[in-house]
């Protein structure tokens, strides 16, 4: 095949005349710095892009420099996730340090409340600090499971991961706000990722509102797991929203308000839509809280045939918003299940938790399941079938095959 | 027999270069649609069209079917238009340009 040449015409201005908030969109796109466009994007020594070169390159399935799962065997052996092995999803180009500046210095502004402020990261820290650990986990996770192939990346069960993060309750500055304002239904928080881009807030800005409720449990995250939070994941500070999907765990957060209606920006009115296949609108529902979930993570696929005799079947499961109750494993594709038992402390609700079957398996090949139940549901058998692939918790997809020899 | 088998070489070299001219003229028409009409290249890497965009990811480093690209550039996602949808390519230049992306990643 001929090498063709061409140079892009990035000047081009009427590419997407009609189609006013597009051609906006594109217009604005077409001036993004070039320096910073290189910085994020060349290759790693080991395979990674830059930005996340310290990452664990072993544990992680690369889709894209923006999309990269943790494997499923690289999950689960400790309860908390190392940030080396964490998922990488990022709707925008991660911020570098040059364009965050000092950290102290970094502003978040709270709105819709009965005295409006902006405070820094510095006195941030200074009004009060706690740690929780909750489950990260993309609402996409669990797509490549689906068979009419919906867009995006081919996530099995790693764009997920458990992380203790460390910041101030929204609750504390909320009451340094003097409250909520009347009339709030909804806690939204914006992100300014989108800026350096230059591209229009109402296309690109990732802006989420969830129920006003959740800002009884969020937390204003400045560490990952005891160590400043990396840009990559959203530093210096991000939204974090107990038991919701990761979009609404904002990184790189401007601002917290709480108002009346939802977000009209694309990412909460169209994006992030669970709508039946072939159908998309504002009218379905958005990807809020996670629901019931769990995997086994050894013996798995990946990690090679299994000695016959006794077998540890070791998962994680999560409850979403509940805690999680109980589990159950299945080593013939779901005919029978055996109670499996939780191990490792219980970080609360919002972790996961780690669970194994003891058992004995002699020569043969095994379809092994798990079903996790949070008192209130159970995972269901099958996906629920959806345009984009979200919110997958069906048992069956997630089950892994093993030969014991 | 020998003329027969002349005039098979032939039609065979002649469709073979005829297949090869087709391609280049659809890679060249998909590198078009994608610095030019679609502008694609303001967001996105890929080294085969000299692009350098840095909002959605670098193509180089996809692993990717042809159809899913063609989903991708239809419905959009993200912060992507939907070409497809919006009516801004149409189906015939949105599968030209899957084509182009899907023959150039990494090269």
């Amino acid at each position: 095949m001929k090498k063709i040449k061409n140079t892009p015409n990035l000047n081009r201005r009427n590419f997407l005349a009609g189609t006013a908030s597009i051609a906006g969109l594109a217009a604005t796109a077409s001036v993004v710095p070039i320096t910073f466009a290189n910085a994020n994007h060349t290759d790693g020594s080991k395979g990674l892009p830059d930005f996340i070169n310290w990452k664990n390159r072993d544990a992680l399935i690369v889709h894209s420099d923006k999309g990269i799962e943790t494997h499923r065997s690289a999950i689960g052996e400790g309860l908390i996730t190392p940030n080396a092995n964490v998922y990488i999803r990022n709707n925008m180009p991660t911020m570098s340090d040059a364009q965050i500046g000092d950290r102290n210095n970094w502003k978040v502004s709270f709105e819709g409340v009965n005295s409006p402020k902006s405070f820094t990261l510095a006195e941030l820290k200074a009004m009060g600090t706690t740690t929780i650990a909750t489950v990260l986990q993309c609402s996409g996770n669990g797509r490549g499971f689906f068979e009419h192939g919906p867009s995006g990346s081919q996530w099995q069960t790693g764009a997920a991961a458990c992380v203790f993060w460390t910041g101030i309750p929204v609750k504390t500055l909320v009451d340094a706000c003097g409250g909520i304002s009347n009339g709030a239904n909804f806690m939204t928080s914006a992100g300014v990722d989108h800026e350096p881009t230059g591209l229009a807030p109402k296309d690109a800005m990732v802006e989420r509102s969830v129920p006003k409720k959740v800002y009884e449990d969020a937390l204003l995250a400045w560490d990952m797991n005891g160590v400043p939070l990396p840009n990559s994941h959203g530093g210096p500070l991000r939204m974090i929203t107990p038991g919701y999907f990761g979009i609404n765990n904002v990184k790189h957060l401007g601002k917290v308000a709480f108002t009346t209606d939802e977000s009209q920006v694309k990412f909460m009115k169209s994006s992030y839509r669970i709508s039946p296949i072939g159908k998309k609108g504002s009218e379905y529902p958005t990807c809020w809280e996670m629901p019931v979930k769990s995997w086994i993570t050894r013996p798995t696929d990946e990690t090679g045939t299994v000695k016959a005799g006794k077998v540890q079947i070791v998962g994680v499961a999560l409850g979403g918003t509940r805690k999680v109750k109980s589990v159950k494993v299945s080593v013939d594709g779901g005919n029978k299940w055996q109670k499996a038992k939780f191990i490792g402390p219980d970080l609360g609700k919002f972790a996961w938790r780690q669970f194994v079957l003891e058992t004995t398996l002699s020569a043969g090949t095994y379809n092994i399941a798990s079903l996790a139940s949070n008192g209130k549901d159970k995972q269901p058998e099958l996906r629920m079938e959806n345009r984009r692939g979200y919110a997958h918790n069906g048992w069956k997809d997630h089950s892994v095959n093993i030969t014991v020899a | 027999m020998k003329i027969l088998k002349f005039f098979v070489v032939c039609i065979f070299c002649f469709s073979q270069t005829a297949a090869a001219d087709a391609d280049e003229v659809k890679m060249a028409k998909g590198l078009q649609i994608f610095n030019e009409t679609a502008v694609c290249a303001s967001c996105h890497i890929l080294k085969a069209a000299n692009s350098v965009g840095n909002v959605g990811p670098n193509l180089d480093t996809l692993n990717v079917t042809l159809q899913s690209v063609i989903n991708t550039v239809t419905e959009g996602i993200g912060v992507m238009p939907a070409f497809g949808d919006t009516g801004i390519l149409t189906n015939e230049e949105i599968e030209t340009v899957a084509y182009f992306v899907i023959n150039s990643i990494g090269k």
